[in-house]
């Protein structure tokens, strides 16, 4: 089943609002289920793209952005999986944030999803900001 | 939507708010008004019960950590009910499950509070 999915490209458009979350996670929880990832692989990459998407929401509600999109595109390979979160939730400002409650949980969420993925790396773009994560499926 | 919360209160007891779904950036904020109404109404302690939770992010530890943390200013205390190895999981890999008192059950974590209270 893994080996003709290799290559296979996901790809989900929505809001970028807290009542989506879910949807990403399920649509991500769908994917990861087809690569030889463990159960708690499924799990990893299932709660690493919930607090991806949650910072972006958070990020669009600070900026005024939250009628927004975010694209979540995740990219199947033999080896490894490739999650791309695209938002358009402004710039993430950090003077914008010091000394806000929410910047503990968003402290916490950047942890998370560092100690569950292999790569990651947050690069801003236009409009917005691009997070890109990579678990690998180990040999068994 | 997934989540459904319910507040125990019986006499002379520390308020139990049981939990179930999935709290996260949509259902957490309800959570945290929870919190602040019994914190509002003098509650000192608090049991969190996440038996039937699925699902639990970032947004929700912080609703957690809140509460502790004004709790214990009033020497006051939160313990967690928590069996489930997948939720546990994410206390153990933030490191937070050296700052909650983390049971398997009800029972044991009014214990613990008993003793608190003594």
């Amino acid at each position: 089943m893994a080996q003709s999915d290799s290559g296979a490209c996901v790809e989900l458009k929505f809001p970028c609002r807290p009542e989506y979350v879910g949807v990403a996670r399920l649509a991500i929880l769908g994917v990861a289920s087809r690569m030889r990832f463990s159960y708690d692989e499924v799990e990893d990459v299932r709660l690493a793209v919930g607090e991806a998407c949650t910072t972006s929401v958070e990020w669009a509600e600070r900026n005024g952005k939250s009628e927004s999109d975010i694209v979540l595109r995740s990219e199947i390979g033999d080896e490894k999986l490739i999650v791309d979160i695209f938002d358009e939730a402004g710039a993430r400002s950090e003077d914008s944030r010091s000394g806000e409650p929410e910047q503990e949980s968003e402290n916490l969420g950047a942890l998370l999803i560092t100690l569950l993925v292999d790569e990651v790396s947050v690069v801003p773009r236009d409009g917005g900001t691009h997070v890109r994560m990579v678990k690998y499926a180990r040999q068994r | 939507m997934n989540f459904k919360m319910e507040t125990r209160a019986v006499e002379s007891m520390p308020p139990i708010i049981e939990l179930e779904g999935e709290v996260d950036v949509y259902t957490a904020p309800q959570l945290k008004q929870q919190m602040i109404g019994l914190l509002e109404g003098g509650a000192t302690e608090l049991v969190v019960d996440l038996t039937k939770v699925e699902y639990l992010d970032s947004t929700a530890l912080g609703v957690l950590i809140g509460g502790l943390k004004r709790l214990r200013e009033r020497d006051g205390n939160m313990v967690l009910v928590c069996p489930s190895p997948r939720i546990r999981r994410v206390f153990e890999i933030t490191g937070l499950d050296k700052i909650f008192d983390i049971f398997n059950t009800q029972p044991e974590a009014m214990e613990m509070m008993g003793k608190e209270t003594g």
